[in-house]
This record gives structure tokens, C-alpha cells and sequence, in this order.
């Protein structure tokens, strides 16, 4: 006892060491973690001078590590208090974390943003991506030797891995161990000047006025404005009004973490549906953009940006965000302390300000000018390319293009069903007047009639779309029941593969845009990454 | 091989792609949507073919036979190292499927 007390405060002084780097507002909470980290981890992992084996050979986001935690616990029983366990995941990811230039470009799993085929190195792909997602790997830091016994504990704890394909036909271990790992030691080094200046850098606080603007599954787009109030240790109370684009109302509260930094993390209820939010805000601590999702279905979900408000006016965002030659529309400039004349850029005529408040005006408008994104301004603040102005609408992408929903249900079964929330988007042909080239211009989001159909020859005689589930008129696909399905031959699951089509009328023209659609059996592990 | 007959259609795919090295690899590596898993042979959501043709169905009808030796860890709890008691009072997956939980990892 006496023994694990002295490696205890030893570990606490080497951490406390360490926490003298870390920027002055952390410095406190780096303190107490430390001393938690020795408190918790010291029964199986050792100290080595100021340092615990294992953790400090690695980095990760703050749910990379809430996910070693918890295989701590599932796997070696570990006993961590849910308190607990908050302090360490918000002290490791604020002191072994990973810049925001790290996690570029891998944010969609962070964001549970899933509906998309990733672009992985092949060997890679082959060796890690078979089995889970890319991002998951590419979203830790690790020396080499961590690397390497990440390989070990692949093996350890999943020992039939080698008899898969890609595993059975090679040499697996020596090929993970020899040649991959050195490999992830390099593209997803440890130690990286991102990360030095990111810890070097000044941090700032996000509390303060955000206006918002997102997009919500089943209700539509919406902007408002959130309050968020410091609450000490790098969390926020907020509180959040705004409204859809169809005018009704949304309002919420809730709290917020910020981890690393920059790493938002919000738990927030808007009109009794609980909803999380995960965004990264910029090194000025200015802007934020991330996702919103339901807390019990993290697929459903959209995209979701703040900006934060200061003495300043500014243009955020209009809504809807084109306008066709030729037609007469009403338009909702967003924004914050807005006053003075509106400009829809060239070619575009105001006719009538409907009506106008510091945070929002309505314009009647007509376009009459060529296709192109134009800037926005209301007095002395500007918004850069918000409205698209075009003539006809040339092509439809349906996004997702690429997705999975799983069956669930019905009644008393235990997994949900996990849909898919879908939009069309209007693209323009551009100069070249041809659909599908580099100078397409996107129209943003349009209106769209939703359908499905079977994705090729083998679902169509199976009558896939007769069985995997409906789409309604919001876009939002609700796959079918789970089970064996005793109308189908051999009892075939109400699984398929279908089209999702979106069709965009304007202008008298129809246009037609499609997304491949697995639906497939429940996903029975959901893990903090998948 | 030619004294071998491809008997089911991956077989016959493969056979195809033969001497083809980018065919195989399209055979055998497609790549799927995020969190899916097809290289497994057969995948869980989807086969190496992108289709759901080679894949266990419907997958109550075995799935203990894959679960138990981690077929598809990333899916499937495996009861050899990480859930041994997952199965447990569902021994006949294709009349007890309703009972199956997932694992669901708390929030942060």
C-alpha cells in the first residue's frame, strides 16, 4: 500500500510536471487529473518517471479515449465512477489530444456521419477498414511501439481474425506488425508540430451569443441564436430560440463540453426531443460547424454551423439559397444586427422588404442576372457567395449518395430501426452548359418528391422495394421490420438493396437524382467510433 | 483450376477475374459505407460483390455459428472474448431475435 502511495504522488508530481505546459486555464484541471489518472490507472499500468505506460505513447479525441476506458472496464474490470470517468476523458483528451489540422477530414465519424464510402490507403483499407470504419484508426496518434501493440491486442482479443479474407490468404501478423504499423507510425505520428502549436496556442473561452443554423430531419432547416454561459471546466450552459424555415418556433436548453480546446460537445433539448451536437471551432474561437443528431438515433441528423456575434453586424446565411431567373421570390436574410439596404448581388432586384428586425429581413425579390453565387449584403455586412442565381436545373444529387439503414423492431424487439435522412441537391451546368463537369454550380438544397426502386436486376426480382421500408414526403427513409420475413423466399429478412430518388420539378422541367440504399440487419455493437 | 468447378457465384466471379489482378481486387475488396463490413467473406451488411447474394441469410438462421468465433467483431458482439453472455436465453436466434440487444456505448 505504502508502495503504490509513493509511485502514486510520484506519477501526481511527473503529471503536475507536465500539466505546468498546458495553457493557464487548464492548468488547475490538468492538476486534477493527473492525480486521477494515477488514482485510477496505477493498479495495472506503471510509472515511469512522469509518465504512465501505455497512455503516454498515444493521442486521442476525447471519445477515442472514452472508448479505452471503457474497454478497460469491459475487458480487464476496471473500476472508474461515471465522474470519474468524465474528468479523465476531458484530461486526456486536453493533454494528449489531437490538433484540429489532425482531425481534418476524419470529422464525419466524430460527427456519427456515417452515410458515405471513406477513401482509405489500400493497405490500410485491407488490413483495418474491412472490419470498422477508416477514421477510427486515422483519428488516433500513436508511437510506433503503440501502433504495434494495437496489432497485438487485434489479435488477442479477436484471435478467428486471421481465418477472414485479407487474412487467411497472407501472412496477417507479420505483415500488420513488420509493414503496417511502421507505416500508421509515420502517417499518424505521435509526435507532430500540429499538435505542439495547438498546445502552445492561446485558447479561448466560447461562451457568449452564437447564431446558429442548421438543418433538422423531419422539421427542415432552422436558425436562431444560442447563449452559451460559462460554467466553469470547459462547460457551458445553454440556452437556444430560433425558428424553421416553414416559421415555427424551436426552443431549448442544455449543456455543453469543449475538450482539447476546440472539441464542442453538446447535449441540448429543443421542444422535449433531446438532441447531441459535435462541432470544432476555429483557433480564433469565432466559428463553429459540426453536426446535430438525435441522442437515440445518431444517424439522423444535419449539419449544423455557429457564428459568434460581437459588436459587429453580420450576414449569415439565406434562406431558401437560390433563386431562379425569371421568378418572383420571398427570401430571409439571416444574420445579426442587420440594418440598412439589402443587396442580393448583381442582376437580382429587391422589390419589397416584407419585413426586418436586427436578426432577420424578408425581401421580395427577382432575379434577372446570370447564373452564378452572389455575395449578400445588408448595410455593412456582407455574406460571401450565399445565393445561387440560376436558369434551369441540370442535374440532382441525392445526399447520401451512398447509405446504410438497418431494420429494427417492431414493438418489443430489442434494436431500433436506424433510418436515413435525405436531401436533394439542385447543380446548375455552368459555363460549359454541360451537367456533371468541374464548373457545375450548386444550387444548395431544393425541394424534392422522394421514391424508391430496386437497385438492379437481382433486387428487382426479389422485390427489394416492395420490402425494406418507406421514404415520406420529408425525405426521411424508415426501414422495415426486423426478423425473418416468412413472405419472402426462405425467409428472407426485409434487407435489399434500392435506389432513393429524388425528383426536383422547376420551371416545368423535372429532374431526377438518385442514392444507393443498403438496408441491411442491425449494427449490435455502437461503439463511441464506429 | 480447370479441374475445379465454381459452384456458387462468387466462385464463378473470382474465376472470372482470374489473371485479372484489378478484378480480384474488386471482387475482394469492395469498399462500403462507413462502420460496414463486406471483406469478411461474407460481410455482415453487404457481400464483396456489393451485393447481399453471398451473404448468411436470413442472418438469425446462424448467427451464433459466426458470432461465437468474432465473424464480424465489429458488428456482431463475439462471445469468445468480449460478450461471452450475450447469447444467453436466446439459443434459437430465428425465434428469439426480438431479445437481441446491442452494445451501446454511453455518451461522453
Amino acid at each position: 500500500m505504502e508502495k503504490e502511495r509513493n509511485i502514486t504522488s510520484m506519477i501526481a508530481a511527473g503529471l503536475l510536471a507536465l500539466a505546468a505546459v498546458v495553457g493557464a486555464p487548464e492548468r488547475a484541471l490538468a492538476a486534477d487529473g493527473a492525480a486521477l489518472l494515477a488514482a485510477n490507472c496505477l493498479s495495472c499500468h506503471s510509472a515511469q518517471g512522469g509518465s504512465i505506460s501505455r497512455v503516454e505513447g498515444q493521442r486521442k479525441t476525447p471519445e477515442g479515449w472514452q472508448m479505452t476506458i471503457t474497454r478497460m472496464q469491459e475487458q480487464h474490470g476496471a473500476k472508474v465512477s461515471a465522474e470519474d470517468k468524465r474528468r479523465l476523458i476531458k484530461y486526456l483528451a486536453d493533454t494528449r489530444g489531437l490538433a484540429p489540422a489532425e482531425t481534418a477530414g476524419w470529422r464525419y465519424l466524430l460527427e456519427h456521419d456515417n452515410n458515405r464510402v471513406e477513401t482509405i490507403d489500400g493497405r490500410y483499407r485491407d488490413m483495418c477498414a474491412r472490419c470498422h470504419s477508416g477514421a477510427r484508426f486515422a483519428l488516433q496518434r500513436r508511437s510506433e511501439d503503440e501502433w504495434k501493440l494495437l496489432m497485438h491486442t487485434h489479435i488477442g482479443l479477436n484471435p478467428t481474425l486471421e481465418f477472414h479474407s485479407l487474412a487467411r490468404d497472407r501472412q496477417w501478423f507479420p505483415l500488420a506488425v513488420n509493414e503496417v504499423a511502421p507505416a500508421l507510425a509515420r502517417d499518424f505520428a505521435l509526435d507532430a508540430r500540429a499538435w505542439k502549436a495547438w498546445q502552445a496556442a492561446p485558447r479561448t473561452a466560447l461562451d457568449g451569443s452564437w447564431r446558429i443554423a442548421g438543418f433538422l430531419p423531419g422539421k427542415g432547416a432552422f436558425e436562431g441564436r444560442m447563449r452559451a454561459s460559462a460554467a466553469g471546466e470547459d462547460r457551458y450552459e445553454l440556452a437556444i430560440e430560433g425558428r424553421y424555415a416553414d416559421g415555427a418556433l424551436l426552443s431549448g436548453r442544455g449543456v455543453a463540453t469543449v475538450y482539447t480546446g476546440y472539441e464542442w460537445r453538446g447535449s441540448v433539448d429543443i421542444d422535449g426531443v433531446a438532441l447531441r451536437q459535435v462541432m470544432a471551432a476555429d483557433a480564433r474561437g469565432e466559428r463553429m460547424h459540426g453536426r446535430q443528431h438525435f441522442a437515440d438515433s445518431r444517424r439522423m441528423g444535419g449539419a449544423l454551423s455557429a457564428l459568434r456575434e460581437g459588436a459587429a453586424p453580420m450576414v449569415m446565411a439565406v434562406m431558401p439559397a437560390q433563386l431562379r431567373r425569371g421568378e418572383t421570390a420571398e427570401l430571409t436574410v439571416v444574420g445579426s444586427g442587420l440594418a440598412g439596404a439589402v443587396s442580393l448581388g448583381k442582376g437580382v432586384r429587391v422589390l419589397e422588404v416584407v419585413s426586418r428586425s436586427p436578426d432577420r429581413v424578408v425581401v421580395r425579390a427577382r432575379a434577372e442576372g446570370r447564373d452564378g453565387l452572389n455575395d449578400v449584403a445588408v448595410g455593412s455586412a456582407r455574406g460571401k457567395g450565399l445565393l445561387a442565381v440560376y436558369g434551369r436545373v441540370a442535374r440532382v444529387e441525392v445526399e447520401p449518395a451512398n447509405a446504410i439503414a438497418r431494420v429494427g423492431g417492431p414493438g418489443d424487439a430489442q434494436m431500433q430501426k436506424v433510418g436515413v435522412a435525405y436531401r436533394a441537391i439542385g447543380w446548375a451546368a455552368g459555363r460549359d452548359g454541360k451537367a456533371g463537369t468541374a464548373d457545375d454550380l450548386r444550387l444548395g438544397y431544393l425541394p424534392a418528391r422522394w421514391s424508391i426502386e430496386a437497385a438492379d436486376e437481382e433486387a428487382e426480382k426479389a422485390h427489394d422495394a416492395d420490402f425494406v421500408g418507406h421514404i415520406g414526403a420529408d425525405g426521411v427513409f424508415v426501414p422495415g421490420d426486423a426478423g425473418p420475413n416468412p413472405a419472402r423466399p426462405k425467409s428472407l429478412g426485409n434487407t435489399g438493396r434500392v435506389n432513393v430518388v429524388a425528383t426536383v420539378e422547376a420551371a416545368g422541367a423535372t429532374v431526377e437524382g438518385r442514392g444507393k440504399l443498403d438496408v441491411a440487419v442491425p449494427d449490435f455493437v455502437q461503439r463511441a467510433l464506429d | 483450376m480447370k479441374h475445379l468447378k465454381s459452384l456458387n457465384k462468387k466462385a464463378q466471379r473470382l474465376d472470372a477475374a482470374e489473371g485479372k489482378p484489378e478484378a480480384i481486387e474488386e471482387v475482394v475488396a469492395m469498399q462500403t459505407v462507413v462502420g460496414c463490413t463486406a471483406t469478411t467473406d461474407p460481410g455482415w451488411e453487404i457481400d464483396a460483390f456489393g451485393g447481399a447474394a453471398s451473404l448468411c441469410q436470413p442472418m438469425e438462421a446462424d448467427l451464433y455459428g459466426c458470432a461465437d468465433s468474432c465473424w464480424w467483431p465489429a458488428q456482431v458482439p463475439d462471445t469468445m472474448s468480449h460478450y461471452p453472455d450475450w447469447g444467453d436465453g436466446k439459443a434459437d436466434a430465428t425465434r428469439d431475435w426480438r431479445k437481441l440487444d446491442g452494445i451501446f456505448e454511453d455518451k461522453i
